[in-house]
């Protein structure tokens, strides 16, 4: 509970935007999903908050009425995107004056306001139809990983497994470079001040503690490893 | 030729016409000429939607079907617990899994635990 308490008052987002509409909600018998977004690829997981929206994980779903889960979306600001959708990916919009065409990329996007990246991502993969408005309020996403609602019973979502294809042959070689460029940079620095001096507090860090922090390791590496640049 | 009155035939026909669409908004239900045209629309709308009704609650059996499957296992799904009906040689259709789905969601289990089963 205290910790509830502190959690809730360490959200010093905004608050109002938070909170806004929730009355419009009819909230009898909704979960509320809570969705993790870090390391996660955008499309992927938005399109996986928008089958909860639609309330299509559910028997009873009925077309014409809205029924789906509340979703709280945290670590906005952690997705992932693959390729080089990060300076590539540009959203359009346009204002309606001639000539008003405006476009940003996904980057300044993100430095921005790393919530919009999503919640576009959502609404353009939901119908257009009467119903996306109210699915829109339903969704909540924020940026860090504290949020307001903490004394409601959250349920975290569990993505499905997914099928990480293998890395085409040119990225491949890219990483085995880049993997030998920082070990050789590793092994250059071992042999610095500096690293020696940190070699030994970590000594004593870990005759303390018996903790090896995986950091030392040097470059840890996973098996299926998504293209990030 | 001596003057005929056409009297009340034309009435009679415009008022059965005004009666079919004596519940349709603004002057749809009340100017003769557009009611007629209002009631023409009305029965072929209704025409092309019985056929398409068939099709919709398909849609939407699947749907529902679909969604209480999924949550049997990681990577099952209606089509795949369509293709173990198939296999099962089970010939019950998507109306009745649907209703099944959402009255008792148990039994759905147990019918596909027990055609999952089968190779």
């Amino acid at each position: 509970m205290a910790a509830a308490a502190a959690a809730a008052t360490k959200f010093n987002g905004n608050m109002k935007k938070a909170l806004a509409g929730l009355r419009r909600i009819n909230l009898e018998g909704l979960r509320w999903r809570v969705f993790d977004a870090k390391g996660q690829v955008l499309g992927r997981l938005a399109a996986q908050i928008s089958t909860v929206i639609q309330g299509k994980d559910k028997p009873t779903y009925t077309p014409y009425r809205e029924d789906g889960d509340m979703c709280i979306v945290l670590n906005a600001k952690d997705i992932a995107v693959t390729g080089r959708k990060m300076t590539d990916k540009v959203y359009y919009w346009h204002t309606g004056y001639i000539g008003h065409l405006k476009q940003r990329t996904l980057k300044d996007q993100m430095a921005k306001d790393p919530t919009e990246v999503i919640r576009k991502a959502v609404l353009r993969m939901l119908p257009r139809n009467k119903l996306r408005d109210d699915r829109d309020r339903k969704l909540r996403i924020f940026t860090g990983s504290e949020h307001p609602f903490n004394d409601r019973p959250l349920e975290p979502y569990m993505m499905p497994p997914r099928k990480v294809r293998e890395l085409r042959p040119r990225v491949r070689r890219a990483m085995v470079r880049a993997q030998i460029k920082a070990k050789g940079q590793q092994q250059k620095g071992d042999s610095g001040k500096i690293a020696r001096r940190k070699k030994e507090s970590l000594l004593l860090e870990t005759s303390a503690s018996n903790h090896l922090p995986s950091s030392y390791l040097g470059f840890v590496c996973s098996g299926d490893e998504i293209d990030r640049s | 030729m001596t003057r005929i009155r056409r009297g009340y035939i034309a009435r009679r026909r415009r008022t059965k016409i005004r009666l079919f669409a004596s519940t349709f908004r603004g002057t749809h239900s009340r100017l003769t000429r557009t009611t007629i045209q209002q009631k023409m629309r009305a029965l072929v709308s209704a025409h092309r939607d019985r056929g398409r009704q068939k099709r919709n609650f398909r849609r939407l059996w699947i749907t529902r079907i679909n969604a209480a499957i999924r949550e049997i296992g990681v990577s099952y799904s209606y089509s795949r617990s369509i293709h173990d009906l198939y296999k099962g040689r089970l010939l019950l259709n998507r109306k009745i899994l649907a209703q099944i789905a959402i009255s008792n969601r148990n039994c759905l289990y147990m019918i596909s635990n027990k055609i999952m089963k089968i190779k």
